[in-house]
């Protein structure tokens, strides 16, 4: 079992969330996350004083996966959100020990 | 916790201080009234204000023709043949003169309706002034802002009805009786000063005796919201590191003292309004609905509070430069001035005490071109000057217009109204950059700039820009006719009386001077005695859990309560 976490473009929710539908992936939880890689931030002013705003919003999308779904997954999150600029973002891959369905105490790949 | 245990020191110390002042001026005032028993009756019902004697034509001029009593002036004999005429018209048709009871009636009623009715809307500015400060601070802090604006209208009120009303109105109809509300005969008596002299008035203490009566309580209603305002002011400065006992003292110290001491100079009839009998100075000192009665009272005092608090910790960096504390609710901050100004249409036309001055368009369409050339002219100098108009500059512009236009907003033209407010936003936008860059003195809303400097500015542009064009008679001075021409009013610079200009500029100063050194000899006391400021953890994390025990917004709530 795997943990995908894709870092995309806020406006590009829309966009993953439809291919990863359309691929069959059937729930994902989105946090909304702030960071900066080599995008950058850039400087502001308020009332006369300079202030950077390093951290760029961000949303992060959280699918858990059986291994054999994992790059299928990830091919359908970067056609959803490249854009071919600076910030597209990152998706990062971890293994997963355990995951457990609340509802009726389901475990594994069954609970995903 | 140790945390809790340290609330409660400031609560009993905030306690007892109250106590001590309430005794003290029960003790002082409490006989003073009584002193003076063959004083007018107070009218509390309304059954005995406004009759024949409160009936005007346009002009003014009285139905009730007064009897002349200097018969050495030179129209005597034609001010005693209309006496004689009216008192003989009056004995042939007493119909006329009972209907001209039911007039004045009437007269007095339709002011007391508008000056009740413009208190309201000024009241309503603590709402928008609430939204406008807390939306310019952090979200840690928001919580903290809307209960310094709510405790401020609680406490002030207070202490302005134990003994600022007294002390401001107190003798109000010695010099400046109010005959658009029907004069309130019964406030008539300095505690310190007569005649043109009069420092501190005497009467309506705890507004019982002389002060309960219906004319006496609208001017209460419409004074004590412009109190309130300069009240608010402050918040706008020593906000988001001030502890909640040290701002109620604050409060009690505006309401009670420094606010009304120096409206009693200028609107009770006080030593600085009759400046125009006492030395020839124009009309005495004229500030229309408060650019430094109220203002410049407030944003002084404001700077003395920063001065003596400091600035926020990590405003200003190690090199001294200072830093960004970006307003975490733009939303609030456009919606609270919109309704500054919505209220501002109570402020500034009520200050005529009466519908019946019609003057009120004249003042209500000056007070919004100053406005709008003060926010235009913030927004196009940011513009200029850093490439994208600062939001919150756009604000203060327009307050800053309204704060300068206050004082002469009755006396000037429209054109003189948008140069005003041109000034105004080119002052406030100085202003801001000046105190944050140079002086280092930490406001975190600008009330320093918009109230103090803009308030002086407004009393001063009075002294330049008053076209006499109203206010003949003003304080007194020169009510048959002033500079050479009958009807002729309050005039400035630009229109041939430089004395005008003088009072104007050495009594904005001087408020200046008063609202900073009072509040700062006072308060520099307090602060020795026990400091004014939070703790620096409770500032790292924001007073609204320290200070409150509570967050100002849903998604920060620290308990979930979703049974």
């Amino acid at each position: 079992m795997k943990r995908i976490d894709a870092i995309i473009r806020p406006n590009c929710l829309d966009a993953v969330k439809d291919s990863l539908v359309s691929i069959g992936v059937e729930g994902m939880t989105v946090a909304e996350v702030r960071g900066f890689g080599r995008q950058k931030g850039h400087t502001e002013v308020y009332r006369g004083t300079e202030y950077s705003v390093d951290f760029v919003p961000k949303l992060m999308v959280t699918i858990l996966a059986a291994d054999a779904r994992v790059a299928s997954i990830l091919e359908a999150i970067a056609k959803g959100a490249r854009t071919g600029k600076m910030g597209d973002g990152k998706i990062v891959v971890t293994s997963v020990d355990e995951v457990v369905r609340i509802r009726n105490g389901e475990h594994g790949d069954a609970a995903i | 916790m140790t945390e809790q245990v340290v609330g409660r020191p400031e609560r009993h110390f905030v306690s007892v201080v109250t106590l001590l002042i309430a005794l003290f001026i029960v003790g002082i005032c409490g006989p003073a009234q009584t002193c003076f028993a063959q004083s007018p009756k107070p009218d509390p019902a309304g059954i005995a204000t406004g009759d024949r004697t409160s009936v005007t034509d346009a002009a003014g001029n009285p139905f009730v023709v007064p009897e002349p009593t200097d018969k050495t002036a030179p129209d005597y004999a034609a001010a005693k043949k209309s006496y004689d005429d009216y008192q003989a018209q009056a004995a042939k048709e007493p119909l006329a003169t009972k209907l001209a009871d039911g007039v004045g009636h009437l007269r007095i009623g339709t002011n007391f309706a508008w000056t009740l009715n413009t208190g309201y809307l000024v009241l309503f500015m603590q709402a928008g002034f609430a939204l406008l400060t807390c939306g310019l601070v952090r979200k840690k802090n928001a919580a903290h802002l809307m209960m310094l604006n709510f405790a401020a209208y609680v406490f002030a009120f207070l202490a302005y009805y134990a003994v600022g009303y007294g002390f401001q109105f107190g003798a109000m109809a010695i010099n400046s009786a109010p005959a658009n509300i029907g004069g309130t005969p019964t406030l008539n008596h300095f505690l310190i000063g007569s005649g043109s002299w009069g420092w501190l008035g005497g009467k309506g203490f705890f507004l019982s005796g002389p002060a309960y009566d219906a004319g006496s309580n609208v001017l209460t209603l419409f004074e004590v919201v412009f109190m309130e305002t300069a009240g608010y002011i402050i918040v706008g400065a020593i906000c988001e590191r001030i502890t909640f006992w040290a701002f109620l003292l604050c409060e009690l110290f505006i309401g009670a003292f420094l606010y009304p001491v120096f409206g009693c100079w200028v609107w009770g009839g006080g030593w600085m309004s009759q400046l125009g009998s006492s030395w020839h100075l124009g009309h005495g000192y004229v500030d229309f609905a408060g650019s430094t009665v109220v203002h410049a009272v407030g944003g002084f005092c404001a700077m003395a509070l920063a001065v003596i608090l400091g600035p926020r910790l990590g405003k200003y960096g190690k090199d001294g430069k200072p830093r960004a504390f970006p307003a975490h609710n733009i939303v609030y901050v456009v919606t609270g001035t919109f309704i500054l100004l919505f209220g501002w249409m109570g402020f500034n036309p009520g200050s005529t005490l009466g519908a019946t001055d019609l003057r009120i368009s004249v003042v209500a369409v000056n007070t919004n071109l100053s406005a709008v050339a003060g926010s235009a002219v913030a927004m196009l100098l940011w513009y200029a000057l850093f490439g994208k108009p600062d939001i919150t500059m756009a604000c203060n512009g327009m307050l800053a217009g309204l704060v300068a236009i206050t004082a002469p907003c009755a006396f000037v033209s429209p054109t003189s109204a948008i140069i005003i407010g041109v000034l105004a936003g080119a002052l406030v936008c100085g202003g801001v950059l000046f105190f944050e860059r140079v002086v280092k003195i930490d406001d975190p809303c600008g009330a320093i700039s918009v109230h103090g400097l803009c308030g002086w500015l407004g009393a001063v542009s009075l002294g330049i820009f008053a076209d006499g064009t109203y206010g003949s008679g003003w304080n007194g001075v020169g009510a048959a006719s002033y500079l050479g021409h009958a009807g002729q009013g309050v005039t400035g610079l630009l229109h041939g009386d430089i004395r005008q200009f003088w009072v104007q500029l050495g009594g904005a100063t001087l408020c200046a001077v008063w609202a900073f050194g009072a509040t700062f000899l006072v308060f520099f006391v307090v602060n020795k005695i026990k400091p004014m400021r939070v703790t620096a953890e409770a500032e790292q994390q924001g007073l609204d859990v320290p200070e409150f025990g509570m967050v100002a917004y849903p998604e920060d709530a620290l308990v979930t309560v979703d049974y």
